[in-house]
C-alpha cells in the first residue's frame, strides 16, 4: 500500500500514523492493514473511572435532604468531567483507534446528555460495546439506556399519556431522517415504547401498567407491537441503510456526498446492518483513496488534539484546564449542544476556536510561543533548547519529545511537513515558511502543526 | 446624505490604504499583500448617527419572571407561593396590577423616564422546560420539535453582514445565536486580550502572506479567511473602541462588563449590529429569595449604568436592548422554598424612542394554567425578533428566520 493512502486511512480510521509506524506497514497490502486495524480494534474494554460513592447509593441516601442531593448532584457533575478526562486519555493511549473513533462517531449520532456520572459510563459503555458490532443491537441497547430515556423524556411516554419525543427523535436523527416517515408513524411508534423506565441504579425497567398493549399501525404494518419490535421495523426501511451510510460517508471520506458510492455502501449494510462489514467495504474501495478526499475535512477539536499527541504523546494533568480547552474548541465530551450533536466540518471554525486551534500545539508543548526567526537572524539554538526545557508549558501537560526524536529519527527537517500534513501548503503560506530559518526540526514540527494546513485531514 | 457618505467612506478607504502603504512598504518584502475583502471593511471609522445597534442580553438559568414583574394584588399569586411571594410593600407598581421587585429600582428609573416596554407571557407552543433546549430554541429561533444547528444572529450575519464583526458576543466563546450556517459573529470579551491573541508573529506573518486569489472556497481557503478576519478584525476592534474611556461607574461585576466593553464598543463607532451578553445564575430551585435579590440588583444596576453611558455619548437613541430568558418558572413554589422551570415569561424591552412604552400587555391568567402549572403563552418569542429585525436592523425577517411572522408595535 502506497505511503500516501496510509497516511489518509490511518486519519480517517484513527488519528494519523508515525514514520516508523508507516515503514512498519510499508510492505503490506491494503487487505493486510485494514485487517490490522479492526484486529486491533477488537478491544472493547469498558471505560471505569472510580465511583465508588455511587456504585451502593441509594435513591433514599440521595434524596435525603435538598442539600445531600444537591451535593451529590455536584459530585456527579465532577465524574463526569473525570470520566471526561479518562476517555480523552483513552484516545490519546489506545491502539485500537477504529474502535475509539467510531465510539465518538456514535456518541456524536446518539447525542445524549445526564447529570447521573453512572448512567453516562453506562451509555458511553454500551455505545463501545456496540460500536463496530450490529446497528440493530446499538439502537436496541440505546433505547433501554436510562441516560436516553430520561434525555428523550421515555420516562413520561405512558399508556395513559403518550409522549413522543423520543419516537421523534429515534426516526428522524438516529435511524430514517426527515421525509421518510410520517407523524403518523411517530405516534403510533411512541405507543410501543410506552412503560420504558429505569431505577435509580441503572437498570432498564419495563413497566407493564404503562404499557399501551393494542394495535400500532406504522409503516404500512399492524401488530400488537413493542419498542424492539419498532426498531426491526424501522431497519427494515433501506433508507435506513442509507442514512447511516450518508453520516458514514460524511465522517470518513468527504462532506460532499457522490451518489454512487452512498449506493454500494447502502447495498452493502442493508439488511444486516453490521457495522464492521460497511467500514471495510469503505476503506476497500479505490474511490476512498481519490486524491480529492485527502486532507479535505476538519479536524475535530478532539481529533486535533489527538492528532497533536500522535506525534508527540500528550498527557493532560488537570481535568478542569482539560475541559476548559474543550470547551474553548466547542466540544465537551459529554455535551453534544443538542440531541443532533455537533454539526462537525466548517462549523467547528469560528474566529475564537480558530485562533485557539492554531495557537494550541504551542500552548499544548512550548508555552504558546511558535518560533519564527528570519534566516540569517542569530540564534542559539542551544540556549533556547536549554530555556524551552526548564520553562513550563502554558498548560499542564507532560509531552514526550523523546518519542517524536525516536520515530522521526529517519525523517529529514525539510521533509517534516509530508509527514505531519494532509493537504499541500498554500502557496502565501509556503513562500512566508521560505523566509525562516529552520532552528530544529521540534521548532519546525509546531510550526507546521501551527498552521491552517494543520487543522485538516 | 447618501452620496455624502459613500464619499466619505470612499476617501477613508484611500488615506487608509495610504497609511497602510507606508507603514507596511517600509517593514515588508514586495511579497506583502493585503487581501482586498480585509481592506474593504478594515479601513472606515466614522461615527454615523442612525446607526442602529441591538443589544441582546440573556438571563440565563430561567428568571422568575412573576417574581421580577409582580402581580401584587392577585390572590392566586399569594397562594401560589406562601413564602416566596413578595409583599406589597416590596413591591414598585408600574400600575394597578402589576408592579416591579423592589431590586429593579435603577430599571424603574428607566421605565418612569418611558425607556421600558415589558412585554409580558412570551413564549412558544409546547415549551420544553430544559435549559440547554429551551436556550437552543431561543437562539435558533425554532419550534420546540424542530432542531435548528445555527442561530438566529447567525442568520443574520449570513444574509447581511458586510464586516465578520457585524455580531459580537461579549464572552470567550461563541454561542449557538451567533453561529450562522456559513458564516458567524465573533466572541469578544475583551479587545485587547483578543487583539493579542491575533497578534502572534508568526501567525499574523501567514496571514500577511496570503493572496485572495488563492483561497479556494473550500475548507482550507475557508480556514485561511477566517484567519485574516480574526486578526484584522481584532485590529479594528481594539484600535476603534481603545479611543474613547468612559466617565460612567459601573458595578464590579461580570456582568456590567460585558456592559461596559459593548458601552466603549457603541460610542467608538464600531461598526457592529448586534451585541450579545449574558447573566447567569437564575436557576433558582432552592432558596430564591435572596439569590433572586442579587440578581435582578445586578441587572438593574447594570442596566442604569449602561444606558447613563450611553446618554453620555448620545447613542442611546439608536441602542436598542432586549433582555430574555430561556423560560420562566412554576407559578406555584416547591418545597425547597425555590421555583421549577416553567415556560411563558416577560421581556423587556429597552430604548429611547419605544412606541409603547409601560407595560405592553396583560399578564396571563394565573388560575387557567397549562398542563404543568405555567403560565400560557401568548406571544410567540419569534414576533419579537421579527419586529426588532424589520423595524430596527432594517432587514426582511423572513431571511433570517425562514417563516413569515406577525409583527408587534412596541419599536
Amino acid at each position: 500500500m502506497e505511503q500516501k493512502e496510509m497516511k489518509h486511512l490511518y486519519w480517517r480510521a484513527g488519528f494519523g500514523i508515525n514514520p516508523k509506524e508507516l515503514e512498519f506497514l510499508s510492505t503490506k497490502s491494503r487487505e493486510d492493514i485494514i485487517d490490522m486495524l479492526f484486529y486491533e480494534s477488537q478491544n472493547t474494554l469498558p471505560l471505569k473511572i472510580d465511583t465508588h460513592e455511587f456504585d451502593t447509593l441509594t435513591q433514599e441516601q440521595f434524596k435525603k435532604t435538598d442539600k445531600i442531593q444537591r451535593e451529590y448532584i455536584e459530585k456527579s457533575r465532577n465524574k463526569i468531567k473525570e470520566l471526561n478526562h479518562a476517555w480523552v486519555e483513552r484516545v490519546l493511549n489506545s491502539h485500537s483507534v477504529l474502535q475509539e473513533k467510531m465510539t465518538l462517531f456514535w456518541s456524536n449520532h446518539f447525542a445524549c446528555q445526564n447529570g447521573m456520572i453512572l448512567y453516562v459510563q453506562k451509555f458511553h459503555n454500551t455505545i463501545r460495546e456496540h460500536a463496530l458490532g450490529s446497528f440493530k443491537e446499538l439502537v436496541k441497547a440505546i433505547s433501554r439506556e436510562p441516560a436516553m430515556i430520561e434525555y428523550l423524556d421515555l420516562k413520561q411516554n405512558r399508556n395513559d399519556k403518550p409522549n413522543e419525543n423520543f419516537a421523534r427523535e429515534l426516526m428522524e436523527l438516529f435511524t430514517l431522517g426527515v421525509g421518510n416517515y410520517t407523524e403518523e408513524d411517530i405516534k403510533e411508534a411512541a405507543k410501543a415504547f410506552t412503560g420504558y423506565n429505569h431505577d435509580f441504579e441503572g437498570h432498564f425497567v419495563f413497566n407493564e401498567n404503562h404499557h399501551n398493549t393494542q394495535f400500532k399501525y406504522v409503516f404500512g404494518k399492524a401488530g400488537r407491537y413493542e419498542g424492539d419490535d419498532i426498531i426491526d421495523i424501522i431497519l427494515e426501511q433501506e433508507a435506513c441503510a442509507e442514512f447511516i451510510c450518508k453520516k458514514l460517508y460524511r465522517y470518513f471520506v468527504n462532506d460532499a456526498l457522490n451518489k454512487e458510492h452512498l449506493k454500494e455502501m447502502t447495498q452493502v449494510f442493508y439488511p444486516d446492518y453490521n457495522i464492521e462489514t460497511v467500514l471495510r467495504y469503505m476503506f476497500a474501495q479505490d474511490w476512498f483513496y481519490n486524491p480529492k478526499h485527502i486532507g479535505n475535512k476538519i479536524k475535530s477539536p478532539i481529533e486535533l488534539i489527538a492528532g497533536i499527541s500522535n506525534t508527540i504523546p500528550l498527557s493532560f494533568k488537570d481535568t478542569k484546564q482539560l475541559v476548559a480547552v474543550e470547551r474553548m474548541l466547542g466540544q465537551i465530551l459529554f455535551f453534544p449542544p443538542n440531541v443532533a450533536g455537533w454539526k462537525g466540518g466548517k462549523s467547528w471554525i469560528d474566529s475564537n476556536t480558530l485562533m485557539l486551534r492554531l495557537k494550541l500545539p504551542s500552548m499544548l508543548l512550548s508555552k504558546a510561543t511558535i518560533a519564527n526567526n528570519k534566516k540569517g537572524e542569530f540564534y542559539d539554538s542551544f540556549q533556547t533548547y536549554t530555556k524551552e526545557k526548564v520553562a513550563n508549558n502554558f498548560f499542564k501537560t507532560t509531552s514526550n519529545w523523546r518519542v517524536f526524536n525516536s520515530n522521526y529519527q529517519q525523517v529529514s527537517t525539510k521533509d517534516l511537513a509530508q509527514y505531519l500534513l494532509q493537504c499541500p501548503i498554500n502557496k502565501g503560506t509556503l513562500n512566508y515558511l521560505e523566509t525562516l530559518r529552520i532552528n530544529n526540526k521540534q521548532d519546525y514540527c509546531l510550526q507546521l502543526m501551527s498552521l491552517p494546513e494543520y487543522q485538516m485531514c | 446624505m447618501l452620496t455624502t457618505n459613500v464619499f466619505a467612506r470612499i476617501s477613508n478607504v484611500l488615506i487608509m490604504d495610504r497609511r497602510k502603504f507606508i507603514k507596511h512598504s517600509s517593514l515588508a518584502s514586495s511579497l506583502f499583500f493585503v487581501p482586498s475583502f480585509v481592506k474593504a471593511f478594515s479601513s472606515y471609522i466614522t461615527a454615523e448617527t442612525g446607526y442602529k445597534r441591538l443589544v441582546i442580553l440573556q438571563l440565563s438559568g430561567g428568571n422568575d419572571g412573576l417574581n421580577t414583574i409582580v402581580p401584587f394584588r392577585n390572590d392566586e399569586y399569594y397562594r401560589a407561593r406562601p413564602t416566596l411571594a413578595l409583599k406589597k410593600e416590596d413591591v414598585m407598581a408600574l400600575d394597578t396590577d402589576l408592579g416591579m421587585h423592589k431590586s429593579l429600582l435603577p430599571l424603574k428609573k428607566l421605565y418612569d423616564k418611558g425607556f421600558v416596554s415589558i412585554i409580558n407571557n412570551v413564549g412558544y407552543p409546547n415549551p420544553n422546560r430544559s435549559h440547554f433546549r429551551a436556550t437552543d430554541i431561543w437562539q435558533t429561533a425554532s419550534s420546540s420539535n424542530q432542531y435548528l444547528q445555527s442561530g438566529w444572529i447567525g442568520r443574520y450575519v449570513d444574509q447581511f453582514a458586510t464586516a465578520p464583526y457585524t455580531a459580537l458576543e461579549l464572552d470567550h466563546s461563541l454561542s449557538l445565536a451567533l453561529k450562522g450556517e456559513t458564516q458567524n459573529g465573533l466572541a469578544v470579551q475583551n479587545a485587547h486580550t483578543f487583539y493579542k491573541i491575533t497578534q502572534d508573529p508568526y501567525l499574523k506573518n501567514i496571514a500577511s502572506y496570503q493572496e485572495e486569489a488563492h483561497l479556494s472556497e473550500h475548507n482550507l481557503g475557508y480556514l485561511y479567511k477566517t484567519m485574516i478576519d480574526a486578526e484584522s478584525s481584532a485590529k479594528y476592534i481594539y484600535e476603534t473602541s481603545k479611543t474613547v474611556s468612559t466617565s460612567v461607574n459601573y458595578p464590579n461585576n461580570s456582568f456590567s462588563k460585558q456592559l461596559k466593553t459593548t458601552a466603549q464598543f457603541i460610542n467608538s463607532g464600531l461598526k457592529t449590529r448586534v451585541y450579545y451578553g449574558s447573566l447567569n445564575g437564575f436557576d433558582t430551585h432552592v432558596h430564591q429569595e435572596n439569590t433572586h435579590k442579587k440578581l435582578l440588583k445586578t441587572y438593574a444596576e447594570g442596566i442604569h449604568a449602561f444606558v447613563k453611558d450611553l446618554q453620555s455619548k448620545d447613542t442611546f437613541n439608536d441602542t436598542l436592548i432586549l433582555t430574555f430568558s430561556e423560560f420562566g418558572r412554576r407559578v406555584k413554589q416547591n418545597s425547597g422554598h425555590g421555583t421549577d422551570h416553567g415556560s411563558a415569561n416577560a421581556l423587556f424591552v429597552i430604548g429611547g424612542n419605544l412606541k409603547k412604552p409601560g407595560i405592553y400587555n396583560n399578564l396571563a391568567s394565573l388560575s387557567d394554567l397549562d398542563d404543568n402549572g405555567d403560565l400560557k403563552f401568548e406571544i410567540d418569542f419569534r414576533t419579537i425578533y421579527a419586529t426588532v429585525l424589520n423595524k430596527w436592523l432594517d432587514v426582511n425577517h423572513e431571511a433570517v428566520l425562514f417563516k413569515n411572522y406577525k409583527q408587534l408595535d412596541f419599536i
